[in-house]
């Protein structure tokens, strides 16, 4: 967002430094409060421009995943790191080619020395979790951490959201981030059934959004702004809501599908170039407004009874359970240990009119919405959920 | 906005300098699904990204999931959709989320690096997955050898792939998607592999009247298959 350009959506330049101004104080006010008033600087991330400087990220996120910031550990060597390491020739790889999430501009050998830092994040936070899995795209987003907080942060930072938000893409498998994906056709289903049933019979799957979701959309857009606009949003939000940002993206473009010959190919391809010039803010509204509508225990449901697969209604409650579900497996897993019990309540589910299915998107505003999905994570931070030993997804 | 995407390679559809007249095929114009598979950093994305845009990409990020590139030919007189899938190297990708797309593939690019001999001790994994993936055993699948340019650096020496690629019936291709010199080579390979697809299996044609109905057109075996 050109956070500095005058007169947009009406709202004239000097309106909109105040307003700026404005903001920066309360999130000064939050952050100075005794205790720190957490739930604040979770709306202050998600409302219109986010956390609006690096500098108020650095004091911010942290607070967001609840990481302490006093007592950070000391980076050890690099070079110990890259003995014996698995994935060390894998994240060598990625990195080496990740030149383009460098500010373009930036000197050769300062980008070169970022890049052995990214690395060596990497590899410290793989090392200390030996249950995480390195992904394709993992390296998108610590470059992201890295680029706004410098590498001792980013670190603790960055080992938080692995073992909480990113955790399921770093299963051995893919398994539960493909079962995460299948949470977008039924967000999009509820908001408009014709662009689902076009993109069903176009076989187009869910892979276009693979990278939004895995990379928090750092993989796909350009402008180092945006990237880090919506990991204001998703640091503040539930786990699943780079999901629904994927969903509003797709619906969108709406018209554009819709357009497109109805094919695998043409679909996939629609989709899978994202348009750099989104009207960011009115998307993050318009995800916290679906995901207030349409919380995931709903999805649970539809995203089982679209794949066919075995189904378990889920019954968590999103509102008052969001702040212990805190990662998305949680959802599928709450599902699973739902199975056995839910299997009467699954026929029903089965055969029950989608009654909601011609909903309207109801326009709640921007406050509304925006409030209740960062209530519906506001304890969070505090309570982190619980490690799960069930895997149900071998 | 400094939009200069990578991932945006897929200048394929405007890159098809070799339809006569440019312009987006007729409708019914027939597919060939080639799917491209191989380690990390073999160099999949240059390779389809020459094929497809006519160029060398100046810088290429890791493949997330499955690219897409697409480019019009005409053989023989007939338009033709070379679509190329374009999939990440990383093993578990493929596991779970590759499989969606060797639906309706028509043929089938293995790659390895020639400077890196573990990427050609991958092939048979990247084979017999392949098989478990495809239904019938007769689709045509080559091998590239890419970066034959780095002349200093080859580990896979010609006649041990040259055999391997014997063992497997596959055609061998060393090739370079970057040498400036080897400006038709990568050309070459597709259009070869066109050429064999349009002389031998049956396709499907892009847009069937009836989308239920699946149009078959079968067409006479060609006199001899010459490969290399």
């Amino acid at each position: 967002m050109a956070r500095r350009s005058p007169p947009r959506n009406g709202v004239g330049g000097h309106d909109f430094d105040s307003k700026k101004k404005r903001k920066v104080a309360e999130i000064y006010q939050a952050l100075n409060s005794d205790p720190i008033d957490v739930a604040a600087l979770r709306r202050m991330a998600i409302s219109e421009g986010g956390l609006l400087t690096d500098e108020i990220r650095c004091k911010v996120w942290p607070k967001l995943l609840s990481v302490n910031t006093d007592d950070l550990p000391p980076l050890p060597a690099g070079k110990e790191l890259r003995e014996d390491n698995k994935d060390y020739q894998q994240v060598l790889l990625d990195v080496r080619r990740s030149l383009r999430r460098f500010p373009p501009g930036m000197p050769d050998d300062q980008r070169e020395g970022l890049q052995e830092e990214l690395i060596d994040i990497i590899l410290h936070v793989l090392k200390r979790n030996p249950q995480l899995h390195y992904y394709q795209g993992y390296h998108d987003i610590v470059v992201t951490f890295l680029l706004v907080v410098g590498d001792r942060l980013a670190t603790a930072l960055v080992e938080k959201l692995s073992t909480h938000h990113l955790r399921d893409f770093m299963d051995p498998t893919m398994d539960n981030t493909k079962h995460i994906l299948n949470y977008l056709m039924p967000i999009i289903d509820q908001v408009n059934p014709e662009v689902h049933d076009f993109m069903q019979s176009a076989e187009v799957g869910t892979i276009f959004a693979l990278s939004w979701l895995i990379t928090w959309f750092g993989h796909v857009l350009s402008d180092f702004r945006h990237v880090v606009r919506l990991y204001d949003f998703f640091l503040a939000c539930h786990p699943l809501m780079p999901i629904y940002f994927a969903a509003v993206i797709v619906l969108y473009r709406e018209q554009e599908v819709l357009d497109c010959e109805c094919d695998m190919a043409s679909v996939h391809h629609l989709l899978s170039q994202i348009p750099q010039d989104l009207p960011y803010e009115t998307l993050i509204s318009r995800a916290g407004d679906l995901f207030v509508q349409f919380p995931p225990s709903e999805l649970a449901r539809e995203a089982a009874q679209q794949q066919a697969e075995r189904t378990a209604a889920s019954t968590f409650k999103d509102f008052e359970l969001a702040s212990v579900q805190q990662r998305p497996d949680t959802v599928l897993r709450q599902r699973f240990r739902e199975r056995l019990r839910g299997e009467e309540r699954t026929k029903s589910i089965l055969t029950k009119p989608r009654t909601n299915r011609f909903v309207k998107l109801a326009v709640m505003g921007l406050t509304v919405a925006l409030g209740a999905a960062a209530l519906a994570v506001v304890k969070s931070a505090l309570e982190w959920a619980p490690k799960f030993e069930l895997q149900i997804f071998p | 906005m400094a939009a200069e995407l990578e991932s945006s390679l897929e200048l394929s559809f405007t890159g098809s300098g070799t339809v006569p007249g440019g312009g987006l095929p007729p409708a019914r114009s027939r597919i060939f699904k080639i799917i491209v598979i191989g380690d990390s950093n073999v160099g999949k994305t240059c390779l389809t990204y020459r094929f497809c845009a006519g160029r060398f990409p100046q810088r290429t990020e890791a493949t997330i999931g499955v690219d897409f590139r697409e480019r019009a030919v005409t053989i023989d007189g007939e338009r033709i959709k070379i679509q190329l899938w374009d999939t990440a190297g990383q093993e578990r990708f493929r596991k779970s989320m590759v499989q969606h797309y060797y639906r309706n593939v028509h043929a089938v690019v293995f790659v390895y690096d020639m400077t890196n001999l573990a990427s050609f001790h991958s092939l048979p994994s990247w084979i017999e997955e392949c098989k478990q993936h495809l239904l019938t055993n007769d689709i045509p699948r080559i091998l590239v050898g890419n970066k034959c340019d780095l002349r200093n650096a080859i580990q896979v020496p010609t006649d041990l792939a040259q055999k391997f690629a014997d063992t497997h019936s596959m055609p061998l291709f060393e090739t370079s998607a970057k040498n400036p010199n080897d400006n038709d080579h990568v050309e070459a390979i597709f259009m070869t592999l066109a050429h064999k697809l349009k002389s031998h299996k049956p396709l499907m044609l892009s847009q069937p009247p009836d989308r239920d109905q699946i149009h078959i057109k079968p067409e006479p075996k060609p006199a001899m298959t010459c490969w290399c």
